[in-house]
């Protein structure tokens, strides 16, 4: 889509108060061996425009997968129609904060194109990693996997933006299944779900080093085969970065999105605990836990320069030294706050409206080294590596399973444990935090599944979290 | 959506550029969703979206590429990209071939015009007359109420052709009262069974019955009455974690090794059903398999998982026709989850509960804590209530279950007559349908406060 092609969609939208329209083209590759297999390959591209626009209190949207210049004004036409609908249910004033146009282009950077990597590359890439771990019969499955995902997005509004960008990810991991009898065990490196994310390019699948993790990744799911399971009960809780990042996700970043906390999201994803009236006064955690919004950290996958509405990246705390500040905001909710959007709103693809959504939002890194912090906790449980997750639906009390625990006795690393699941209340539990890890644990992992709206958009976010503990935690 | 002749023309595109054996889906939707939250609509959106999905056989080895633009060139690239796929795959263990069984479909009933040609406007003006009559009893409502017309089609090179128009519509509203809140939901083929009103009402009573009795309960074991909405979340992970070709394949199902034998209760069946009329029929998968009913679970015996072609041949299994995705990491799931109903009614259940809780809905439900048992967590939401002595005596605030479903679906002390079909946010094929379930002993483990 060129700046005429949009000008003249966006020319038929007069009667608006606002319009944009965005076209984004979105290319994905994935390929994943499984038991010296190559289980899955597949290539997909996906186009799509989406014409948004509000007419005095009513939102439509339109969408479709035909790109062409026709579809493009059918679907502005569409939209319009939406719109006339919205209003008719419509019961409250849409206000939007400001933003200055913009015409900007931008890309995210690597060093290696994704797709200039040889398939064959990428499978002995991951038969390389994976092979060594089936040298044990209890190893029912060894896999691994690589994606590559690149998104071109062009946007263009009635307040005269015109913003091209282009992101390019690359994932990858590995992961052992064991089993013996009715005991199954599944562990993964460097995370569950594909790996980690970044966007980056194949120099990031270089940099996970796969090829010499995967004996320990067979030798630890072995393990746990005949560990003992995590024991119930209260204990001091190190939480390892990974399973820490999805923690901050579930606990931090969905209750502040403030769509949620004003009921916008309720009766699918839920709502938030966190409401207007607490911002500033309310202690969600210690003075040890300072969380932001950073959508400006390069190479990771909350990273853009502009939002879906046109609205500059930014970095901002929304938890300081344990007191909530601020929650992530868009153009049409900020106003309810008397602030500026913070530049949150992203949409899955242009085929869907675009609404708030987690940047990076990373637990800033303490003072004390994580070897220090094992060192101080006389009993206590060290936990690593998402399993299971859940929370309720105004993100207060969560449950999360981790895929291995150790045990700590007297400032030490003791016996790998199974099947650890801890639960609390979402303030409780960070006001308990009595220590946070220093930037050497501290890494930024990509999630490129968040799923929000209706229909289900899945974005690409991320968490930058080092090891903390918390004290007096019940598990089990 | 597309006719069938515009369908059947783009994937005989498609099977051409193959130039191998194929196979290829081409699913065409129009869909409008109006969000609503705090009695206003605050999202609406109408979509037009078409897709193609090839999936090639090179030597054995399959590969799979898609898009969404269906020029030749395109489609020219898209086959180049399945057989690159294709060339780097593994040859497919004991694979005979992509489907050669051309059976008549059956004979259900998948479109309606009304819902079809349903306006925007239409909808909002049902909205708002719910919106304004939540006033007189003090309640907002949230929710989504979508409908759409599809049309699906897919064909292989072997002569298989398949093609069904589809309506769907569906609806959930939340009404949230400053003390509570209540669900209602109904989808169907034809829009005219999901009565806006009628939502309204049922989650109004859901939001206010007992508002004069908020009362707290220990973490325990209690009987539970679950609702249809309750269940259908707990069966979208047991057919992630059980029923499918994957979880079967990989060991990870608590099905393996456990074939032919009781797991559950004898009141407990499950099966994967697209045929009932009741339910959301729909006549074949994308792998042009006619559509028939499949026992998962039969009277407490394990039968079968969800296998494709692909991993019916590798399991040595009859492939069930459970393929939504070519191409899909599932190997084979079931869309079509029907739960077999008793002979209770939703008040003797009540009646004959001494201590327990009746459940509306489930919220974040995961399923991965323990598969071989089916262990999984989740917490209620809008409507708990605390039965004592037979009656409703107490709403109770939103609690935390920790729960293996193999032993909860061994203690069935009941089912209901009624059942109900729920959507699920994944796919417009079908869902859930199911009875109310009473069971002894259900582990909550926390509240929310």
């Amino acid at each position: 889509m060129d700046r005429s092609q949009a000008a003249d969609a966006l020319k038929l939208l007069g009667s608006a108060r606002y319009a944009d329209i965005r076209y984004t083209a979105t290319h994905q590759q994935h390929v994943k061996v499984r038991n010296g297999e190559v289980d899955h390959l597949s290539s997909t591209v996906d186009r799509a425009i989406g014409v948004r626009v509000l007419v005095g209190n009513g939102w439509g949207f339109a969408a479709s997968t035909d790109t062409s210049e026709a579809s493009m004004r059918d679907t502005a036409l569409r939209a319009l129609e939406v719109a006339a609908a919205s209003n008719i249910a419509s019961t409250q004033q849409i206000v939007l904060s400001d933003v200055e146009p913009y015409t900007a282009a931008w890309a995210s950077q690597y060093q290696i194109d994704p797709w200039s990597i040889p398939i064959e590359k990428k499978i002995e890439h991951l038969m390389n990693a994976t092979e060594p771990m089936r040298s044990d019969a209890r190893i029912h499955q060894a896999s691994g996997e690589i994606s590559c995902y690149r998104q071109e997005k062009t946007f263009a509004s009635t307040l005269g933006s015109f913003i091209e960008q282009t992101t390019t990810e690359m994932g990858g991991g590995i992961e052992a299944v064991a089993i013996e009898g009715n005991e199954f065990q599944r562990r993964t490196y460097p995370n569950p779900f594909g790996g980690d994310f970044q966007a980056e390019g194949w120099e990031f699948i270089e940099r996970l080093d796969l090829a010499h993790k995967g004996l320990q990744v067979r030798d630890e799911a072995l393990a746990l085969l005949a560990a003992p399971k995590a024991p119930a009960g209260r204990f001091d809780l190190i939480v390892g970065s990974a399973q820490l990042a999805l923690q901050v996700h579930e606990s931090c970043g969905h209750p502040t999105e403030l769509d949620r906390a004003m009921g916008l999201e309720i009766s699918l994803a839920g709502g938030s605990f966190l409401q207007p009236d607490m911002l500033g006064k309310f202690r969600y955690g210690s003075d040890l836990v300072t969380i932001v919004a950073d959508a400006t950290v390069p190479g990771a996958l909350g990273s853009f320069a502009f939002d879906d509405d046109g609205v500059p990246a930014q970095r901002f705390p929304l938890i300081d030294r344990g007191m909530f500040v601020d929650y992530l905001t868009g153009r049409d909710t900020a106003p309810a706050l008397g602030r500026r959007s913070n530049g949150t709103v992203r949409a899955e693809s242009a085929a869907r409206i675009p609404i708030i959504r987690m940047t990076n939002i990373n637990l800033e890194p303490g003072t004390t080294p994580l070897a220090d912090i094992i060192a101080g906790t006389k009993r206590g449980v060290f936990v690593e590596t998402n399993k299971s997750w859940s929370i309720d639906d105004v993100r207060l009390n969560f449950q999360f399973g981790c895929e291995i625990a150790y045990e700590i006795v007297d400032g030490k690393l003791g016996r790998l444990m199974k099947n650890p699941l801890y639960t609390g209340i979402t303030p409780e539990f960070w006001r308990s935090c009595d220590a946070v890890a220093d930037r050497s644990s501290w890494q930024i992992w990509g999630l490129p599944n968040c799923g929000k709206g209706d229909p289900m958009q899945t974005m690409r976010v991320a968490h930058g979290a080092p090891a903390a503990r918390f004290r007096n935690v019940e598990m089990g | 959506m597309r006719t069938e002749r515009d369908s059947f023309a783009i994937l005989d595109r498609a099977l051409g550029a193959a130039g191998t054996e194929a196979d290829a889906s081409f699913i065409s939707v129009d869909q409008n969703i109006s969000r609503f939250a705090n009695s206003n609509v605050h999202q609406n959106m109408s979509e037009v979206s078409a897709g193609l999905t090839l999936r090639v056989i090179v030597d054995g080895s399959m590969g799979v590429a898609s898009t969404t633009s269906f020029d030749d060139d395109e489609i020219r690239r898209t086959a180049d990209l399945a057989r690159e796929a294709a060339k780097h795959s593994s040859p497919l263990q004991n694979f005979t071939g992509l489907n050669r069984e051309n059976a008549p479909l059956p004979a259900v009933v998948t479109f309606d015009e009304g819902t079809a040609s349903i306006t925007p406007a239409e909808k909002a003006h049902e909205l708002r007359a719910m919106f304004d009559g939540g006033r007189e009893h003090d309640v907002q409502f949230a929710g989504a109420y979508l409908t759409s017309r599809a049309s699906v089609a897919c064909a292989n090179t072997h002569g298989i052709r398949r093609y069904a128009p589809l309506t769907y519509a569906d609806s959930t509203v939340i009404a949230l009262h400053a003390r509570g809140s209540g669900h209602a939901s109904r989808c169907a083929r034809r829009a005219n069974e999901v009565d806006i009103a009628s939502l309204g009402k049922e989650a109004t009573m859901k939001a206010t019955v007992r508002l004069d009795n908020i009362e707290d309960i220990d973490p325990g074991a209690f009987d539970v009455i679950l609702e249809p909405p309750a269940l259908a979340e707990v069966f979208e992970w047991m057919t992630m974690i059980a029923f499918t070709g994957q979880a079967f394949e990989d060991g990870s199902s608590f099905l393996v090794d456990r074939l032919g034998q009781r797991i559950a209760g004898e009141n407990f069946t499950v099966a994967d059903d697209a045929l009932d009329s009741s339910f959301l029929p729909f006549p074949f998968d994308l792998e042009g398999f006619a559509k028939r009913r499949v026992p998962l679970i039969e009277n407490g015996v394990a039968r079968t998982p969800m296998v494709d072609k692909a991993y019916a041949d590798r399991l040595r299994l009859t492939p069930t026709g459970g393929t939504w995705h070519l191409g899909g990491a599932d190997h084979g799931t079931s869309f079509h989850i029907s739960i077999d109903g008793g002979d209770a009614t939703r008040e003797e259940m009540i009646a004959s509960t001494k201590l327990g809780i009746w459940v509306t809905r489930f919220n974040y439900v995961n399923g991965l804590l323990e598969p071989k048992s089916a262990l999984m967590t989740g917490t209620t939401r809008d409507g708990t209530f605390l039965i004592r002595d037979g009656e409703i005596a107490a709403r109770l605030p939103n609690l935390r279950w920790t729960q293996s479903m193999v032993e909860a679906f061994s203690n069935i002390e009941s089912l209901t007559r009624e059942r109900r079909r729920v959507s699920t946010w994944y796919n417009m094929f079908g869902g859930t349908i199911a009875p109310l379930m009473k069971i002894r002993g259900w582990h909550f483990t926390g509240k929310s406060v």
